[in-house]
């Protein structure tokens, strides 16, 4: 292989060609945000970000919605996230380390659970939730939220649970610690960089989460960057600039971080699949 | 990373286990099912518990204006969905918007993990940067691409223009010859990189000194790649088909955000059916029963799947 230059020349164009593929939307996303109207209404096409218009990103920012709407994200995300957690990681442990009566059908439940679409339960949630006063709230929308991304969390940590060897807490265990401190103190510190990718998932499932967002929150204070993004789409008073400098904003943190987690979040996910 | 063998658990009443259990009271037999309580019953009022009220709507005739309002009426609300002509284009619509997503994803996928995989430099750099369609949120996807497929301004037409593909008015998202295959082209650009990074950790296990013999016999790459490489990623190839699936058919805020399922029911699949029914009809029960025939018919593809694949493992493993 390494001695057939052709092949090495096909290798290097169909990487660039993929690449530039992948990356081109938001390359174009960036390059809209820093274009003046001139070019992008008129007929020359440019191509390179004007690096000058780059106080279109300040102007975004002052504007008080979109400040608004990332903290509610913000807020929805990590609540999202330390449930998620909270939740994922005792049952995790329990379908890895125990075998237990219903054992099959909780991993099966698990398993299904992830072919329910938000759509779906959105009406029936919706209903449930206006009783229990949690419409218009962020605590309502992190609690839906939650779960839908539970299910995948805790199959990242009972295979993350699954790779540690069984001596180290029957060791503890031998010296009279309870479960629960085996838990907390010899298997989650080994697993930590899973619950990290864990917690990476379940944060951006609420701050990417738009069905319930748009459904269940009418009052504009609590509305989501999801929503105020989306509300973006076929509207044409707000420049177009500013439209795709506030999407970037809102999508590069989701972008970065999924990188920095994307060996273990894709090694919980197939787990996942595979096992339930 | 890709594990398809089931691990099997070790037998916890070994002697060894039985002692140490009745040291602690609450290391008893009830120890894993406090363990697994918490998340089950937050699933069984979160999801059990609506996905049964949304069964019990199904048969009813209730409004979204009042939820709690329901007048009993049998299979009707089934009986009018499986009738309805606009029902079967829903059908149709999300046959070919599954099995297009799936083998576009799962195709894309494998041709670039074939090209990631192997030694070059700054393969890490590529495969993260591949990676980035996967990790942006669905709405700010629909954002972007609906400003690039925009009829007048947007980059894809300027670019079909230069090249002298221009398309009649410029017109994408709204025609109807033309908006699901723009929708499928964004779907799968979204969902491709998690098969490139799912399908990129299972060509690690391809033995490369089985790869370098077979081509040392004369085997062309076709060949090498049927014979040494396809039967050690199949099992993930055939759960990555189970996962593209299942998002396929759940996945909503794209099409919703970019079509709302037009023009004229052309990009309306069971789930974007299911939402405008409920939320721009207000007929609660139709949608229900709509969700209800969705969700039977992913069970069933799901599984019948699932057997499919293990009927294919057998056969390979034989």
């Amino acid at each position: 292989m390494r001695k057939n230059p052709i092949g090495t020349t096909a290798r290097v164009v169909g990487v660039l060609v993929a690449l530039g593929l992948a990356v081109f939307p938001l390359y174009w996303m960036f390059v809209t945000s820093l274009t003046s109207d001139h070019n992008l209404f008129g007929n020359h096409v440019q191509l390179l970000p004007d690096l000058s218009r780059i106080g279109v990103y300040a102007h975004a920012l002052v504007s008080q919605d979109v400040v608004r709407w990332l903290r509610n994200s913000l807020i929805i995300a990590a609540g999202t996230c330390l449930l998620s957690i909270g939740l994922a990681v005792p049952v995790g442990y329990a379908l890895s380390r125990f075998s237990f009566r219903g054992k099959g059908s909780v991993a099966l439940g698990l398993f299904l659970t992830q072919m329910l679409p938000e759509a779906l339960l959105v009406v029936p949630l919706f209903a449930f939730f206006r009783t229990l006063g949690l419409i218009d709230s962020l605590p309502g929308l992190i609690l839906a939220d939650t779960a839908f991304v539970l299910p995948i969390v805790a199959f990242i940590l009972k295979g993350a649970i699954d790779g540690i060897p069984r001596e180290l807490e029957e060791a503890a265990r031998v010296d009279g610690c309870r479960p629960l401190d085996v838990l907390t103190r010899i298997n989650l510190p080994l697993i930590a960089p899973s619950v990290a990718a864990g917690a990476v998932i379940a944060f951006f499932s609420g701050w990417n989460e738009y069905v319930f967002a748009v459904t269940f929150v009418s009052d504009p204070s609590k509305q989501p960057a999801s929503v105020g993004v989306a509300s973006f789409i076929g509207e044409l008073s707000t420049p177009t600039q500013t439209l795709m400098a506030v999407a970037l904003m809102y999508t590069l943190p989701a972008v970065v971080f999924y990188l920095i987690a994307q060996r273990h979040v894709v090694a919980g996910m197939t787990a996942g699949g595979v096992k339930g | 990373m890709v594990t398809v063998s089931t691990r099997v658990d070790g037998d916890p009443s070994t002697r060894h286990g039985a002692e140490k259990r009745r040291k602690s009271p609450l290391g008893s037999r009830w120890t894993p099912y406090l363990f697994a309580a918490p998340a089950v019953i937050y699933l069984v009022v979160f999801q059990a518990f609506p996905l049964i009220q949304e069964l019990r709507f199904s048969f009813t005739r209730t409004s979204l204006y009042t939820p709690n309002d329901n007048v009993w009426v049998g299979l009707a609300n089934y009986l009018s969905v499986i009738g309805s002509s606009t029902f079967h284009q829903t059908v149709q619509v999300t046959i070919v918007y599954v099995v297009v997503c799936v083998v576009g994803a799962v195709g894309v996928g494998l041709g670039t993990a074939l090209l990631l995989n192997g030694e070059f430099r700054g393969r890490g750099v590529a495969r993260a940067l591949m990676a980035i369609p996967w990790a942006a949120p669905a709405v700010a996807v629909a954002l972007i691409a609906t400003w690039m497929l925009n009829a007048q301004y947007g980059v894809v037409n300027r670019l079909l223009a230069a090249v002298g593909l221009a398309v009649p008015g410029g017109l994408i998202l709204e025609s109807p010859g033309r908006a699901l295959p723009a929708i499928l082209v964004t779907t799968i650009w979204e969902l491709f990189p998690f098969c490139s990074v799912v399908m990129l950790a299972a060509l690690q296990g391809v033995p490369q000194e089985v790869r370098e013999a077979a081509t040392m016999d004369g085997a062309g790459p076709w060949w090498s790649f049927r014979v040494v490489t396809w039967p050690v990623i199949r099992p993930t190839v055939d759960l990555l088909v189970l996962l593209m699936t299942i998002w396929s058919i759940r996945r909503f805020e794209l099409i919703w955000l970019m079509t709302q399922g037009g023009p004229v029911g052309t990009t309306n699949t069971l789930v974007i059916d299911l939402y405008s029914t409920g939320f721009q009809l207000f007929d609660l029960g139709k949608a229900a029963a709509i969700g209800m025939v969705g969700l039977v018919v992913s069970l069933v593809v799901v599984i019948a799947g699932r057997f499919v694949s293990r009927r294919a493992e057998q056969e390979v493993s034989r």
